[in-house]
């Protein structure tokens, strides 16, 4: 076994043995902690891509079309645009922009595309606000709770009908995992204790690969032996007249194995010299 | 033994890393008999499906092989009877969604004026296409435990 920590025994006294500290371990494994991520970043939410950047002299969304708007002077036109406006505005425009590349038809609002796709682009403008403000408790909750909320709603739609989910990923670009089966907290003690079982399957397979090379390079000698020594029965039984135990099928058999393999051999030295 | 070999069971597939078999989850309810309530008791089979026909959440029917294909596969799957997300009412055999046809969805939209971005389900490709790049629902996920600096598609 290997020696994990060393053991120091007293002659006397009530314990037997203590530990020599600190505890150092002679394995060669060694556990990083992940890093842990905020639930309300786009790694853990699975947007692919942020919120785009929307031109700031945009009209606001009740005035795209309005034609006293396009006559109206350069003043008039800012004092409608986006940057002067509040920024609850961009993020509807943005919205709107985004229910609209889903939506069945033009008065579709409810339908679940719709639905996610006002979900995400609400959650890509908090995320962008978050970066701003990052102690807005408040705001955290709301976003973690939508994120939440969407990733339930992809559950359900990824079961109602699973062509529309892939679709709706694809458009919205998100990336979706289901939930793992159990919760634990990383722990260090489970962790090394994972990372050992994995390291002993590392070696065992290690081993197991060494072995085989070894059986592998003695493979053509073998059958060179042993075609040599078929042979050899062969002729001696039919000299001595006694009943002939080898085939000939048999030692043609041997033969062609053998010659399979050097063929094998040789092109797999070509493929390592290349 | 067999008659029992006719035996067909229904379950669902669950997200397995066998190549040449696909794990079932046979589901029963089970009498506790001091509570005189019944309980779901999951059992896991592995049926032999070399092809893979059956994904993640599909119903199937599976069958006991006469002779073990290994010691772990037993069975193999007859037939998928209701592939995930894609329902037909065994009734009328229309494709359903939720509590709607589909057909009924199309028309509606259509009187609306349905929208060339929409989607359309007769276009839509087949199931497991964003396999491993956005959809990651086709393996078990796990806790990230450790970081190796390797990438981990299916650490949450």
């Amino acid at each position: 076994m290997n020696n994990i920590f060393t053991l120091r025994f007293l002659p006397q006294g009530p314990r037997q043995f203590v530990r020599e500290y600190a505890f150092k371990s002679e394995l060669k494994i060694k556990w990083v902690r992940p890093e842990k991520i905020s639930c309300i970043l786009p790694e853990k939410s699975g947007d692919l891509s942020p919120m785009p950047k929307i031109d700031g002299k945009t009209p606001l969304p009740g005035f795209v079309n309005s034609k006293q708007l396009e006559t109206a002077s350069e003043e008039t036109k800012s004092l409608f645009s986006l940057e002067n406006n509040s920024r609850v505005w961009t993020t509807r425009t943005y919205q709107q922009s985004l229910i609209r590349e889903v939506q069945r038809h033009s008065l579709d609002f409810g339908s679940m595309e719709a639905k996610l796709a006002k979900m995400t682009a609400t959650i890509r403008a908090m995320q962008e606000e978050m970066k701003i403000h990052p102690r807005n408790l408040r705001r955290k909750v709301i976003l973690k709770e939508l994120i939440d909320k969407r990733k339930k709603f992809l559950k359900y739609l990824r079961r109602w009908d699973y062509k529309r989910f892939e679709w709706i990923l694809e458009k919205l670009d998100l990336v979706y995992k289901s939930p793992p089966a159990e919760f634990h907290w990383v722990t260090r003690k489970e962790s090394l204790k994972k990372l050992a079982i994995l390291h002993c399957e590392n070696l065992k397979q290690q081993r197991l690969d060494a072995y085989r090379r070894i059986l592998e390079s003695q493979q053509v000698e073998f059958l060179e032996k042993k075609l040599k020594n078929l042979e050899f029965i062969r002729k001696e039984q039919q000299e001595c007249q006694v009943a002939v135990t080898v085939s000939e099928e048999e030692i043609k058999a041997v033969r062609k194995q053998l010659q399979e393999l050097k063929a094998s051999r040789e092109k797999q030295e070509e493929v390592a010299d290349r | 033994m067999a008659a029992a070999r006719k035996l067909l069971l229904l379950g669902q597939c669950v997200p397995c890393i066998k190549h040449n078999a696909s794990k079932i989850r046979i589901r029963r309810m089970e009498l506790d008999e001091n509570l005189l309530m019944y309980f779901k008791k999951d059992e896991f089979i592995f049926a032999h499906d070399p092809e893979k026909k059956c994904k993640t959440g599909d119903i199937v029917l599976i069958k006991e092989l006469p002779k073990k294909f290994t010691r772990l596969i037993t069975h193999s799957v007859e037939e998928i009877v209701y592939p995930l997300g894609d329902i037909t009412d065994p009734i009328t055999g229309k494709k359903v969604v939720v509590g709607k046809y589909r057909d009924d969805v199309e028309h509606v939209n259509k009187l609306f004026g349905k929208s060339e971005k929409a989607f359309d389900y007769d276009k839509a490709p087949p199931r497991g296409r964003l396999e491993g790049t956005k959809d990651f629902t086709h393996g078990e996920t796990y806790i990230k435990w450790h970081e190796d600096g390797k990438d981990q598609p299916f650490a949450v």
